[in-house]
């Protein structure tokens, strides 16, 4: 018999929630549990449809079920948005690196994220708010369009900002509306006026092309350093396992070299903010 | 290794033989050119072991075209466990791309099995090439046009017959089994070293003609003419087919498709080219290589600079196939003599 590393493991939707109008948090439950870490991904399969990779936006050290926070984008994004509680689909992975969280240990943690980028943030947060003791401040800072395309509304906005003195939140929206009371402005705006102690800090930028671009950029003017900073790429991952080219970023490949890559590593690279 | 000599008579036995195992392919000719064939009651009779490669790779009998990798959720793969595959008459150039297909699918901690079994249980049975096509280039990149390894058993075309040259434990086994069918190759191996060396003197003034850079800087000249006006120049006359990574014996490039039938739902592995537009789209439409310049120039950087900085080859075998395939008469030894 050939074990294939291509067969999905069959999954339960256990629950829908619609985060804004484009983005939707999924509880999934897989037959057998996917035991990821914090910025690995899994390939998602909607039977006979396809696959598209995310990164699930839980905590890694909840084993039960996993959640999966999804933009309507493409093909398989829209007929996933299309799913209701209690329909099967697969999953495969986890597949790539995670955050290494041993070398953040002690040290002032930057989250930068923007969109649908702060799915990927989520089950980070959660997985350094789990062992929060080892780490000496965590600053989150969260850029959305309008305040109605913001995630995890409550957890961004209240509940999380609750949680410990340690941990504190900047948000922004780069358009507000009426009811909006908070910040106006680019994520990168967020930036400012950093009370960090830039020396002992690591920051985490997870976001489209353009926004983790000019994050990183900023980043470097206020006095970070390369190796400080890591990124979460986003490439077509399709087979996961580095075999099928799609996902190549100059010598590495982001499914299994990535996707967390440390900035100075892959700086170099011509095509890395396209 | 060890060298024996076997005559033809005796080499159509020793195939026929093998066939009751493997599937057995040689390579015959048609038009002026060479295609492999499944070798039934014929045995060796319209063989060409000489002559230079065939039209198709190698890869595909390990790498087939569309291939059935799931039938999800089952995990067991209800596809007929194929019959090994002994291939005949398999050219220098097509051994050199095995070395790449083995990193891509044995690579750890995922390596794909249905490439590795078909592998694993598959022979080789290889062959020097006797003369060079137009398109053939081998030499510029430091191949040989005949096997030096990566073989089970290598046959070098000798009068009525071949010198059989030992390359694994797995030939050396084939010999073993069948040593009747082998003879003493002591008044063959000069001749086989007389006929190699002629052989790689006239190609080698064929290729000089190609202008390609020395081996040995071609990828520090990629790496310069990242920004140049040349892969513009070179898409002028793309066609965007796709020919030159299906044709190629190096292009592993692969998609995963998923289909619904009657209520099942399989997963197909199909052969994929980063010439099309789609490559590496992502979702939302983003896409890193918009451009098909960038299309080409992604393809020649991953056989020049991503591959010799992984295992220290070329993800190229200088075949000259996709010269040959292209519409565009975009030619690989051209491309590499304006770098």
């Amino acid at each position: 018999m050939i074990e294939s590393p291509y067969i999905p493991i069959k999954t339960e939707v256990l629950n829908v929630y619609q985060e804004s109008p484009t983005i939707k948090t999924f509880a999934l439950k897989p037959e057998k549990p996917l035991h990821f870490k914090a910025g690995q991904f899994i390939e998602m399969t909607i039977p006979g449809i396809g696959e598209a990779p995310f990164t699930p936006s839980s905590s890694p050290y909840e084993n039960s079920k996993l959640d999966i926070s999804i933009m309507k984008a493409g093909r398989v994004t829209e007929r996933i948005h299309d799913l209701k509680k209690g329909e099967i689909v697969g999953l495969r992975g986890p597949y790539g690196n995670e955050y290494p969280l041993n070398e953040f240990e002690g040290k002032e943690i930057l989250l930068v994220g923007g969109g649908v980028g702060l799915a990927p943030l989520r089950a980070l947060f959660l997985a350094l708010v789990h062992d929060i003791d080892k780490f000496k401040e965590i600053l989150f800072c969260c850029g959305s369009r309008t305040p109605k395309d913001i995630i995890f509304k409550d957890c961004v906005l209240d509940k999380w900002q609750k949680i410990d003195k340690r941990v504190n939140f900047r948000v922004t929206v780069d358009k507000g509306d009426d009811n909006w009371k908070g910040k106006v402005g680019l994520v990168t705006t967020t930036l400012d006026n950093l009370k960090i102690n830039l020396k002992n800090s690591i920051a985490v930028i997870c976001g489209p092309p353009i926004m983790m671009k000019f994050t990183a950029f900023k980043l470097i003017d206020i006095g970070y350093k390369e190796e400080q900073i890591y990124l979460s790429m986003e490439k077509n991952m399709s087979c996961g396992i580095g075999k099928c080219g799609h996902c190549r970023l100059g010598d590495f490949y982001v499914c299994k070299d990535g996707p967390v890559f440390r900035y100075d590593k892959i700086s170099h690279i011509h095509e890395i903010w396209d | 290794m060890d060298n024996y000599f076997i005559n033809r008579p005796n080499l159509d036995r020793l195939v026929r033989s093998l066939a009751k195992t493997y599937n057995v392919y040689a390579p015959v000719k048609s038009d002026d050119n060479r295609y492999y064939k499944k070798i039934g009651d014929e045995g060796l009779r319209d063989a060409v072991l000489g002559e230079i490669r065939a039209v198709q790779t190698i890869k595909s009998f390990y790498f087939p075209a569309r291939i059935k990798v799931a039938d999800y959720f089952s995990q067991d793969i209800s596809e007929r466990k194929p019959r090994p595959i002994a291939i005949v008459g398999v050219k220098s150039c097509d051994l050199a791309s095995l070395k790449i297909m083995d990193y891509v699918f044995e690579q750890e901690p995922f390596n794909d099995p249905f490439y590795i079994s078909q592998r694993e249980e598959g022979l080789i049975i290889s062959s020097d090439c006797t003369c060079y096509g137009e398109s053939c280039f081998c030499i510029g990149l430091g191949i040989m046009p005949y096997p030096t390894e990566d073989f089970d058993i290598n046959l070098s075309e000798i009068e009525s017959g071949y010198v059989a040259e030992v390359g694994s434990g797995k030939g050396e086994k084939v010999v073993k089994d069948y040593f009747k069918l082998f003879q003493n190759a002591e008044h063959y191996t000069e001749k086989k070293e007389e006929n190699r060396k002629s052989l790689k003197g006239s190609l080698s003034e064929h290729v000089k003609h190609k202008k390609i850079p020395n081996k040995d800087s071609i990828q520090s000249l990629l790496k310069k003419k990242f920004d140049s006006p040349l892969w513009e120049e070179i898409a002028k006359t793309c066609v965007e087919c796709g020919a030159c990574s299906v044709i190629c014996p190096a292009c592993h490039c692969f998609t995963l498709k998923d289909q619904n039938v009657e209520g099942n739902f399989e997963r197909l592995r199909l052969w994929d080219s980063c010439l099309l537009l789609s490559f590496a789209r992502v979702a939302g439409g983003a896409n890193p290589r918009k451009l098909l310049a960038q299309r080409l120039r992604n393809r020649f950087d991953k056989k020049f600079n991503f591959f010799p900085d992984m295992i220290g080859r070329f993800g190229c075998t200088g075949c000259g196939r996709c010269s040959q395939a292209c519409a565009g008469k975009i030619y690989i030894h051209e491309v590499l003599s304006k770098l």
